[in-house]
């Protein structure tokens, strides 16, 4: 089972949101509904989320990526529709069970950090904690356990505004590690950040969680975060998923030109990797140039600088599983997405 | 456009209350004014310089040193200037009125803040209490709990409440959303959002509104002092009624005194209790300070306040064990029929009134009565009286001048018989004034005398028959405007005329130390338009004669010629202001045996 289902979700604002629901999935566009007052900010969104894997829900700002969001911890209530955590609904719990759910299995990351200015870091690290009851002890040793994880070690004594943005939503990121939930709600919550610090906040996050393997639902506008940092990216638009795939799925066979106009400015290089372009080979040529099949197909630049010969794509253990042609690289990077017959049944 | 009766439902209402919801206003008034009896008790019992010396620790605690020595000095000054004891009432009704301000104001601004709905409906409610002119209360707050401490500290509470709800909903309001979602989102329960996020975040804007609470209730004294609410407020109405400027600006300065205190105190107070308070004034002391200021500003620490308050505190303990209770003891043996009972006596400030109350006052107390000497205007002391909450007044004018009182609460009163008579009510001009010496004389000569009459205060009865007879009965009334003052300004008016030799006409009574004191004529009235003289009676409550039968009795018997009340009147007129008590003990200790003579002792 997944970790998380969402199951057609509506979020409906304004008059009698209710029956505005059944209008919806009789095709009602949202300006209709707009005109009688009342707002869709999300429209029927179903989507699954494995335990271990960055979700990432991407969307331009008023596309309803951030009321989605809120749906999933019980912050907005949907309209209609219900999200399941291993298997619970937490739509059917009381206030009192879905603060408890809160408390343990869910915590939330914020784009403006959300720090509390009238806490030191470290109580604001055990803030989580101390709302569950966690005595003083126990609770302290935890939050400077997460600090310790966010890369904050000696910062306790700190106060939140005397921290660089960065190192804020460190603090932020700690608050959300310390209860030991699984799942993590982070909206939006690297793109208060300018680029470099971004940057490395979405290292340490991958690298985070190569070692503590949380389940992520991650919002952002910026289709290059997603595609670094998500396992599956959902793309929304007016309240809708437009579309729901990998990263490279996405890229290679956008779902509409919505999406395909939304991929135009990404950088092909970093995100596609050696692995998703290779063709499987059994026969490898001798002393060829290789690259992981993680690495991005950037990588491939420099062999291919030297001569024309394919390059050898290496699994996790070196050994080799394919190789990347000259031609088949520069297929992959160009706009307009290559079809070919044995990957349109693969897709998502 | 239709008269719109508000005023009067408005009347109708307050009587149907009062009519009908009298034990509940008892109760209440009951609850008030044991909590400020309390407080005034704790506050007034040390030595003056020991709880200055208490008041000046909590300041170094707070503040620092130069705060310190600065609210010492001011404490000080007010002891000084002789008003500690009401400078310590007010500050008792300054802290019960904000007290019970801030425990409803604070959850009504909670309240508000979580929902829209209360918040509609409070803006207007606020914005009326705020702007109402704070006199308003006072009539429906005597009406209902009679004069004294309890309708000054609801009027004080309603005149303070608004800012205290109003910085208490912003406060909240104001918190970032995204922190009270992130508590959500972490499972906070309501309350606890409410106690660990928004209320130590909205502190600084609440701690903000505390003070504006703090100083609107001291702005207050001053009108609750007119309902009888003791303390500086009576003070300086005392001294505004009586025009006595050296008196007024000394109250005035003590109350400027427990202003700056309260404001200096409750501002720093709020960067104490709040931790972005306490983060702001690490952030400050932490720039660094040269000695000299780093000296002043030293801070003991809370344990060190403590120790110190608690020290002071057991010594004017001490001091009061040791000190014990000398009043009781000066009741000559054999003459203590009252056995510390107390006695409510009430006046306004006319002279007769000030000289047969303070003789009482001497009298009474050597006769082990603990008499209580309150001043008012005619209207609240005679709704006092009729509710019981004031026993006995000496200056009721019978049958004209107080006759409207008489027939709203004569049945609730007690006529203790006259103690003089008759007297007059005339118009006076200074014997200067050629031409005229009767009120017949006035007619066609306003311009002379400015078109004015200088009256006396507008609820007086004589004021009522001047305008409403007299002059009509001469044809003056088109002619003069009766300015109605209070006996001081008429006086004040008078005398300053007669220095400038300049005409003047004003109302003025007979016996009167003013007649001995300057040379003047009474208009003579040929017409009887004033009618007959009066007597001046003693009046008491209902149960007058029930709960002091001695005192009636002396009371019934008593009797005073012109002659002895000029001189009592002279002898606290020379006395001054502040010291009526003081110049009756004068006059009566050189009239031996006048004292067993108005109040034997069988």
């Amino acid at each position: 089972m997944s970790r998380l289902q969402a199951e057609h979700l509506f979020k409906v604002f304004g008059r009698r949101p209710e029956a505005a629901v059944p209008r919806l999935k009789s095709g009602a566009s949202r300006e209709e509904l707009r005109a009688e007052g009342t707002t869709a900010a999300v429209i029927d969104a179903s989507f699954e989320v494995e335990a271990g894997q960055i979700f990432v829900v991407m969307g331009l700002s008023g596309s309803g990526k951030s009321t989605l969001l809120r749906m999933l911890n019980g912050l907005e209530d949907p309209t209609s529709g219900r999200v399941l955590y291993d298997g619970q609904d937490l739509t059917a719990l009381s206030p009192r069970e879905l603060r408890e759910v809160r408390s343990r299995n869910i915590s939330m990351v914020f784009q403006h950090f959300a720090l509390f200015p009238h806490r030191s870091v470290l109580e604001n690290a055990g803030y989580g904690l101390e709302v569950r009851g966690v005595p003083r002890a126990e609770r302290e040793e935890r939050a400077t356990e997460a600090l310790h994880l966010a890369g904050l070690k000696g910062w306790e004594k700190s106060w939140p505004d005397e921290l660089s943005g960065g190192m804020q939503q460190r603090v932020g990121l700690a608050r959300a590690l310390a209860t030991d939930a699984d799942l993590l709600l982070m909206d939006e919550s690297f793109s208060a950040l300018d680029p470099l610090i971004r940057r490395d906040m979405q290292d340490q996050l991958l690298d985070l969680q190569k070692r503590l393997k949380k389940t992520i639902v991650f919002i952002t506008h910026d289709l290059n975060e997603a595609m670094r940092l998500g396992d599956r990216i959902a793309v929304m638009r007016d309240g809708r998923i437009v579309q729901n795939g990998t990263a490279e799925d996405i890229l290679v066979r956008p779902a509409n030109d919505y999406v395909a106009s939304f991929i135009q400015d990404v950088d092909r290089s970093r995100v596609l990797t050696a692995g998703s372009i290779m063709e499987r080979t059994a026969g490898v040529p001798d002393g060829a140039a290789t690259v992981s099949a993680e690495a991005p197909v950037a990588e491939l630049f420099a062999p291919f600088a030297c001569n024309g010969d394919p390059v050898v794509v290496t699994d996790e253990a070196g050994r080799p599983t394919g190789v990347v042609t000259r031609d088949r690289l520069m297929a992959a990077l160009s706009d307009r997405p290559v079809q070919r017959p044995e990957e349109v049944t693969a897709g998502a | 456009m239709p008269r719109i009766h508000l005023g009067s439902w408005a009347k109708t209402a307050v009587d149907w209350l009062q009519a009908h919801l009298g034990g509940l206003f008892d109760a209440i008034s009951t609850v008030l004014s044991g909590m400020y009896d309390g407080v005034d008790a704790v506050l007034g019992a040390p030595n003056a310089l020991l709880m200055a010396g208490i008041l000046a620790v909590v300041a170094w605690w707070l503040r620092g040193l130069l705060a310190a020595v600065l609210a010492f000095a001011g404490l000080a000054l007010i002891d000084s200037f002789g008003l500690w004891h009401e400078a310590m009432s007010t500050l008792s009704l300054v802290l019960v009125a904000s007290a019970i301000t801030l425990l409803t104001a604070v959850p009504l601004g909670i309240w508000a803040a979580r929902n829209r709905r209360v918040s509609g409906v409070l803006r207007p409610v606020l914005d009326v209490m705020q702007t109402m002119p704070a006199f308003v209360y006072l009539i429906p707050g005597v009406m209902f709990f009679s004069i004294g401490t309890v309708p000054g500290l609801i009027a004080t509470v309603v005149f303070s409440m608004p800012p205290g709800v109003r910085m208490t909903e912003l406060g909240i309001r104001q918190v970032d959303g995204e922190l009270v979602e992130a508590a959500k989102a972490f499972g906070t329960p309501p309350r606890d959002t409410l106690t660990r996020v928004q209320l130590p975040l909205a502190l600084p804007t609440i701690m903000a509104g505390v003070n504006q609470v703090i100083m609107l209730a001291l702005s207050m004294v001053v009108i609750a002092g007119m309902a009888g609410a003791g303390g500086l407020g009576e003070a300086v109405y005392a001294a505004v009624t009586q025009v006595d400027i050296g008196r007024g600006v000394e109250s005035g300065l003590a109350v400027v005194v427990l202003a700056m205190y309260l404001d200096r105190m409750t501002g720093a107070l709020s960067r104490r209790v709040s931790a972005l308070g306490r983060r702001a004034a690490a952030a400050q002391g932490a720039a660094g300070l040269s000695r000299y200021a780093s000296v002043l500003r030293y801070r003991p620490g809370t344990a060190v306040a403590t120790v110190g308050v608690v020290v002071l505190a057991l010594v004017a303990g001490g001091m009061r064990i040791a000190g014990g209770d000398g009043d009781r003891d000066t009741v000559a043996a054999g003459k203590n029929v009252g056995q510390g009972k107390s006695v409510r006596l009430g006046y306004f400030p006319w002279d007769e009134a000030i000289a047969s109350t303070y003789l009482w006052q001497n009298i009474l107390e050597d006769r082990g009565y603990k008499p209580d000497v309150k001043q008012l205007d005619p209207g609240p002391l005679y709704t006092a009286l009729a509710q019981g909450q004031m026993d006995v007044q000496f200056d009721s004018w019978l049958p004209t001048t107080h006759k409207q009182y008489m027939d709203r609460y004569g049945d609730k009163l007690t006529d203790l018989g006259s103690w003089y008579g008759p007297t007059s009510l005339e118009l006076t001009v200074p014997s200067y004034v050629k031409d005229v010496n009767s009120l017949a004389d006035l007619k066609g000569r306003s311009s002379e005398f400015g078109g004015r009459i200088v009256g006396i205060e507008a609820s007086a009865g004589m004021m009522g028959k001047l305008n409403d007879k007299v002059l009509k009965e001469y044809g003056l009334d088109g002619e003069y405007k009766v300015v109605s003052s209070s006996t001081a300004t008429m006086l004040a008016d008078l005398d300053r005329a007669i220095k400038k030799k300049e005409p003047v006409v004003t109302t003025l009574w007979s016996p009167h130390w003013a007649y001995g004191t300057y040379d003047l004529k009474k208009l003579k009235d040929p017409k009887g338009a004033w009618g007959e003289g009066e007597q001046i009676h003693a009046v008491g409550k209902k149960d007058f004669a029930k709960d002091f039968p001695r005192v009636a009795e002396w009371v019934k018997n008593f009797k005073m010629s012109e002659k002895d009340l000029s001189s009592l009147e002279a002898e606290i007129q020379k006395g001054g202001k502040g010291h009526e008590k003081e110049s009756a003990r004068r006059w009566l200790d050189a009239r031996p045996g006048l004292e067993d003579r108005i109040a034997p002792v069988r």
